[in-house]
């Protein structure tokens, strides 16, 4: 069975830990999370106490203020980070969508691209042979699959990166504010994708400033606030089909 | 002890299942490095002969001692440029390697196998240089090089671990990427690279003696230019290697999910 739970996480930067011969540089306070120590043990508190639990089926969109903790969370979710407290605890394959450039090489064409990114994520040559069309065709991208990823563009790139990440059904994924640089007609594709996905019985974890890509993506929203849960609501349930404009 | 041996066996068991990757990454790798050069990985060849060729030049011994001295050299300098390559590469690995570290999961060890692959593909290269030389120089053929190629086969044992351990020095302390590039650059000299040690002069014993590289080099080359089998050499080189190999599987072990949150 498809689940995510984290029971009490707490994740901390820690930022002089590395040793050196330089003075340790003065950091000023700003948005994000609490800043604490001072010189060469200055850290972060980026999570704090976060417990929540996640069933098969549920969309939760991730917000809260810049430095709030969402890129964060979603990375110890993904297995990056591991917290510094706390438990995480997550059945089923997850697959995710940070940044889109991650794992992409400059000047590898599209194609060799898709066959390195599914290595990346542990797919089968058999695996990547039977999706690479499937991939192509989706993403659109037509003969510029062929050239060299440096000549695409942001949302060509966003394109491609999507499609490469929800072609092998993840049963969870995971999405940090990717979808901008897609335009309107990709986002809705990419939306009826995403509620596919859910349908199946996936989680959908989605990061975003946009309140209204949140409203018609997801059925729950954690926002945080200084790594912290502020709030945890369950959103009124668009189904799918019926698109909703962003 | 035992939980920090076991995370670094299943960091590597993993990295294993997932050879592809490293594989294609490191192929990827050397066409980029060389891509839209007309000779392609071709000069890695040319760089290594002119080296040869300059240092037997400037450096070859008048009289009986000229004879063995191009072999000398040829090796001696296949050798050390590999190790240096590896370990001047290496300290910086895991900074070079941030975006995949900070947006996959990939293991570690997948990091090390693609340097480490990507190192003896550049390394190849120059072989064949070596071989071509050491035939031309009038090296008898015989079943001594079995022995230098049981030395290469060790040198590449001890690639993966050495690797490992200037990973995690460069992560965890920085400076030590310019320590390490200065030092290797000073070591050419310390090292019976493409000078003999004659017992003479008690720098160069201790240089020859004291210096572990000394020993990855003379399980390579000592067979071919002697035509004997290095049994010091090779002890001390397979000990080298196992320690090597034991203090890689700790690092691994203990500070594996630590290396993202320091680079
Ligand atoms: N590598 C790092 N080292 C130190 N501190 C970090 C690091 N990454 C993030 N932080 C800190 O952790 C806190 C949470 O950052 P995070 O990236 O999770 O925020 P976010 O909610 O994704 O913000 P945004 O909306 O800007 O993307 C911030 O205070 C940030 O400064
Ligand atoms: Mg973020």
């Amino acid at each position: 069975m498809v689940s995510i739970k984290l029971d009490n996480v707490s994740l901390v930067y820690k930022l002089h830990d590395k040793l050196t011969l330089s003075a340790p540089d003065r950091r000023v306070g700003g948005p994000g999370g609490r800043i604490e120590g001072s010189g060469r043990k200055q850290f972060v508190q980026a999570l704090d106490g976060v417990s929540f639990e996640l069933r098969a089926g549920d969309r939760l969109g991730l917000v809260g203020p810049n430095g709030a903790g969402k890129t964060t969370l979603l990375k110890v979710l993904y297995g990056i980070y591991e917290p510094s407290g706390g438990s995480v605890a997550i059945e089923g394959k997850v697959d995710a969508l940070f940044n889109i450039n991650i794992g992409f090489r400059r000047e590898a064409t599209g194609r060799r691209n898709i066959v390195l990114r599914g290595l990346i994520s542990g797919w089968t040559e058999t695996e990547i042979e039977e999706k690479m069309e499937d991939i192509i065709a989706f993403s659109e991208l037509g003969d510029f699959i062929d050239l060299p990823f440096k000549a695409y563009s942001q949302g060509m790139a966003a394109r491609l990166a999507f499609s490469a990440a929800t072609a092998l059904d993840p049963e969870i994924l995971l999405m940090d504010e990717w979808i901008g640089a897609g335009d309107a007609s990709f986002q809705e594709k990419a939306k009826r994708r995403m509620d596919e996905l859910a349908e199946k019985a996936g989680i959908i974890v989605l990061a975003s400033h946009s309140e209204a890509l949140i409203q018609s993506v997801c059925t729950k929203k954690l926002t945080l606030k200084s790594g912290r849960i502020e709030s945890l609501t369950t959103e009124p349930v668009k189904r799918a089909g019926k698109v909703a404009k962003l | 002890m035992i939980a920090a041996l076991n995370g670094a066996f299943d960091d590597i068991s993993k990295a294993m299942k997932l050879h592809r990757v490293w594989v294609a990454l490191a192929h990827e790798d050397i066409g980029d490095q060389h891509r839209r050069t007309t000779l392609g990985p071709l000069w890695l060849l040319v760089n290594y002969v002119a080296f040869v060729g300059t240092f037997v030049f400037v450096f070859q011994p008048a009289g009986k001692g000229a004879a063995g001295y191009a072999a000398y050299v040829a090796i001696g300098l296949l050798v050390w440029f590999y190790l240096m390559e590896v370990m001047s590469m290496s300290v910086a690995l895991f900074q070079r390697e941030e975006s995949f570290i900070e947006g996959t999961t990939l293991p570690l060890f997948v990091y090390v196998m693609r340097l480490a692959l990507q190192s003896i593909i550049r390394a190849g290269y120059a072989i064949v240089g070596c071989v071509v030389i050491l035939i031309f120089s009038g090296s008898p053929v015989g079943m001594p090089w079995l022995w230098s190629l049981a030395g290469l086969f060790l040198i590449l044992f001890a690639t993966p671990p050495l690797i490992t351990v200037f990973a995690f020095l460069g992560a965890f302390f920085p400076d030590s990427q310019f320590i390490v590039g200065n030092l290797l650059r000073v070591g050419m000299f310390f090292t019976p690279v493409f000078w003999m040690n004659k017992g003479q002069d008690p720098v160069q014993k201790y240089a020859y003696e004291w210096n572990p590289f000394t020993y990855f080099l003379e399980i390579v080359r000592l067979p071919i230019t002697n035509g004997e089998f290095p049994a010091h050499a090779f002890t001390v080189t397979i000990m080298a290697s196992l320690v090597t190999w034991a203090i890689a599987l700790l690092l691994l072990g203990r500070y594996r999910k630590q290396v993202v949150f320091l680079i």
